[in-house]
């Protein structure tokens, strides 16, 4: 024989408890994944921010060195210091000269190619972090994923 | 659930019975009870789950002190963090730096930057760093950030520290620049001409005001910022000066090879936005950048050049002159030293001259001259080219000559009797050469070989400020026969240093003219180009080129034995050119020169010696021809180059 039955409210009381901090925990778990990936970004962006101040200090600085050092071996300055030393030029009755068959003089001084070549830009930044969800699965669905 | 269960067994156990409710009492009075343990019965009547209440240290009436203090504490800090907040916002809403904040997000979360790329470096051919990129920083105030002290102090400052005039920086920042919408002043200061110029300070002077800026018993400065700024700097000062030319403070490249490749140096500015919020930065595109350039120039040749022209222009008491050293073969100019030498580090004084002429930069291409005796080259040369002359084509001198009503007379007036052409080159005859010019070529044949040899134009070369010289043919209106007569022998004739090498170098070179050039190799991207060479043309053949080669090696030993060096056979021909004024020839001052190369089989320099208005003497033969001597003893050494006996 079926038998009256009504729930106790305190059960009520546990089981909407009970979803609420389902729901509280859902919200907390995502908010917090959410918090941890934007503070991860903002901070990769504040490091590349410095970084990139910090770059442009290095070239200022690179910079300066190189016209440094090119004042210190300058014309002027190793006259000067080969003077100070006791060397004088020398005089073309002072030079032995040697001929050699087949001597080829080299081809010279070739300049550095510019900082931000376009060799150098591509190369900085890996394709992982520009490619979209949707390149990455049409690459995994042929097979190119490695 | 076990353990749960048996744990709840145990608590319903240790209640006195009178708590327990009776199974079969109603339902609705069970659930009425306030508290103790509920049971529920299925239809078996075996109890399935049981619920207690749990402990509550209000439920037994007495207080933790523990929890108490806990919250106490947290709510203490909660409070704390909240005043805080509020203050900080009070401050961002209405503080002192409330309109930057504002005007901060009036601009949004990111705000545009123009950015100028790093301008190309140039190289001399062995790798010599001749100009660079360093940094320098300009004063900016941020007019909202001004205090009243500040006002007073920054002047103050600046005034003793960078030598500048207390007025004029106290007027600039007691404008009223915020009623003007000008949140953001450049300081200036007036150049020689009265202009406002930004004020540059170099690192050493920013740091010592970085000092101020952060030392808080240092004068308030509030407002003051640094802004770093590109700037140009030639390491080597003085040398190559005229050769490089300067950049000014817009980065834009003047004169020399900075004006000519001003393009190609300064890369492609470009304007990017620059995110100021952390998690929208990304990596920003780099601007094209400027090439790189190796010059032809070897900077020790170069020194010894300036060095050695500096040395003549005090003994001989000129006024100016210049030092021009060229591979005849390639067009390469291996040295070019002018005087009064140019710092480009410190051009200013350069383009505001005592006398109000416009400054004269890299004059080698800039500026013309008459070149007097050295011109009888290219005149000769057209002769023995058309034929109408041999080396010992005989001559006789009778010390004048009237060519188009116009009597011309020789250097010394005298006369030099019966003399073969190879007489005339030696003693420099104007005399011979008029008759030349005007009896056997003619001013047809004359200006035609002219124009062969570029006279009157261009010669392309990479240097910024080139001009064309003058050249009257008969075509034109102003022309006479008497300027055929004169210009034989390089007067009425103007052109400038590097036309007269060009020229010149086609003799020294079996004929063939090349183009002048400065640049070895620009470096890109992309790769290093060089320059091929450029022949100009060929205005004599190389019989001819041979033949007055050896004309000039012969006089050069006799006559010029001033410019001759021993082991090495070299040609040449001096030069003593009149000076034209506003009312004809100057009287006192003249133009002393020398042109020559060698050595003479396997020519591998040319070099030009220029003295304006020397003191000492006024022949090229005195103050000129040495110089050049001077210049090749340590050329050969230079550029390896053996003596003729041991190549043989």
């Amino acid at each position: 024989m079926p038998q009256a039955f009504k729930q106790a409210p305190w059960r009520h009381q546990v089981l909407s408890t009970s979803r609420t901090a389902l729901w509280i925990v859902g919200f907390v778990v995502l908010g917090g994944v959410y918090l941890a990936v934007n503070s991860k970004v903002a901070s990769a962006g504040r490091e590349l921010l410095v970084l990139e101040r910090r770059h442009e200090l290095l070239v200022r600085t690179n910079g300066e060195l190189n016209a440094t050092y090119a004042a210190l071996i300058s014309p002027d300055s190793m006259m000067e210091r080969a003077s100070y030393l006791g060397f004088r030029p020398a005089l073309p009755i002072e030079i032995q000269y040697l001929l050699v068959e087949g001597f080829e003089v080299s081809a010279g001084f070739e300049a550095p190619r510019p900082l931000t070549s376009e060799e150098e830009r591509q190369g900085m930044l890996s394709p992982s972090y520009t490619e979209t969800l949707g390149e990455w699965i049409s690459r995994f669905a042929i097979g190119g994923d490695q | 659930m076990r353990l749960w269960k048996s744990k709840l067994a145990q608590d319903e156990q240790s209640r006195p019975n009178s708590e327990t409710a009776p199974a079969d009492e109603p339902l609705k009075k069970r659930a009425a009870r306030p508290t103790g343990p509920l049971v529920a019965t299925n239809k078996i009547g075996a109890t399935s789950f049981r619920g207690v209440d749990p402990p509550s240290p209000t439920s037994s009436g007495t207080t933790n002190p523990v929890s108490r203090s806990r919250i106490r504490v947290v709510t203490l800090g909660m409070g704390v963090i909240t005043v805080g907040l509020l203050i900080q916002l009070i401050r961002v809403q209405f503080g002192p730096y409330a309109p930057v904040f504002a005007a901060r997000g009036d601009v949004g979360s990111s705000r545009l930057e123009r950015v100028i790329p790093a301008r190309g470096l140039i190289y001399d051919r062995d790798g010599r760093l001749l100009a660079a990129n360093a940094t320098s920083y300009v004063l900016e105030v941020e007019t909202r950030q001004l205090t009243a002290a500040s006002r007073a102090a920054i002047p103050e400052v600046l005034s003793k520290v960078l030598l500048l005039p207390l007025g004029d920086l106290h007027d600039q920042l007691n404008r009223d620049w915020v009623s003007q919408n000008q949140f953001r002043i450049r300081l200036t200061r007036s150049d020689q001409a009265g202009d406002p110029l930004p004020i540059n300070v170099d690192k050493y002077v920013a740091a010592v005001l970085n000092e101020f800026l952060a030392d808080p018993y240092a004068p308030d400065l509030s407002g003051l910022s640094l802004v770093p700024n590109p700037k140009r700097v030639y390491p080597n000062g003085e040398l190559a000066g005229h050769v490089l030319g300067f950049v000014n403070q817009e980065n834009e490249g003047y004169f020399g090879v900075e004006g000519y490749y001003d393009e190609w140096l300064s890369g492609k500015p470009i304007t990017i936005s620059r995110p100021m919020i952390p998690p929208e930065a990304h990596a920003q595109p780099n601007p094209p950048a400027g090439v790189n350039l190796v010059l032809t120039l070897d900077m020790d040749i170069q020194q010894m050049v300036e060095y050695e022209l500096t040395s003549a222009i005090k003994s001989s008491g000129s006024v100016s002159g210049e030092i021009i050293v060229m591979d005849p073969r390639n067009g390469e100019i291996l040295a070019l030293a002018a005087y009064p030498s140019l710092n480009p580090n410190e051009y200013e004084p350069w383009l505001v001259q005592e006398d109000g002429l416009e400054p004269v930069i890299t004059p080698a291409v800039g500026a013309m001259f008459e070149p007097g005796s050295t011109f009888k080259v290219i005149t000769m040369a057209s002769a023995l080219d058309a034929g109408v002359v041999e080396p010992d084509s005989e001559f006789l001198d009778t010390g004048e000559i009237e060519v188009g009503g116009n009597l011309i007379r020789n250097w010394d007036g005298e006369a030099w009797g019966p003399q073969t052409m190879l007489g005339c080159m030696e003693h420099s005859l104007n005399v011979c050469l008029a008759w030349v010019a005007s009896e056997k070529l003619g001013a047809s044949t004359l200006y035609s070989y002219l124009n062969a040899f570029g006279i009157g134009r261009l010669t392309g070369t990479d240097l910024s400020g080139e001009i064309a010289g003058q050249l009257r043919t008969p075509r034109h209106p102003d022309w006479t026969e008497s300027d055929l007569g004169t210009n034989s022998f390089g007067q009425g004739v103007s052109m400038t240093p590097v036309q007269l090498m060009t020229a010149v170098a086609a003799v020294a070179n079996d004929g063939v003219m090349v183009q002048p050039h400065i640049v070895r190799q620009i470096v890109g991207p992309s790769g290093a180009y060089s320059p091929k060479t450029i022949v100009l043309g060929r205005p004599v053949t190389p019989e001819t080129a041979h033949t007055l080669s050896e004309m000039l090696a012969t006089s050069l030993e006799g006559e010029t034995a001033y410019a001759s060096l021993a082991g090495y056979r070299l040609a040449g021909k001096t030069g003593t050119a009149q000076i034209p004024g506003d009312f004809g020839y100057d009287p006192r001052w003249t133009i002393a020169s020398f042109i020559g190369w060698g050595p003479v089989d396997d020519p591998q320099f040319l070099v030009l010696v220029r003295l304006d208005k020397p003191e000492t003497s006024p022949w090229g033969s005195v103050v000129a021809a040495p110089v050049f001597q001077k210049v090749v003893r340590r050329l050969v050494v230079f550029l390896e180059i053996p003596p003729d006996a041991v190549t043989g």
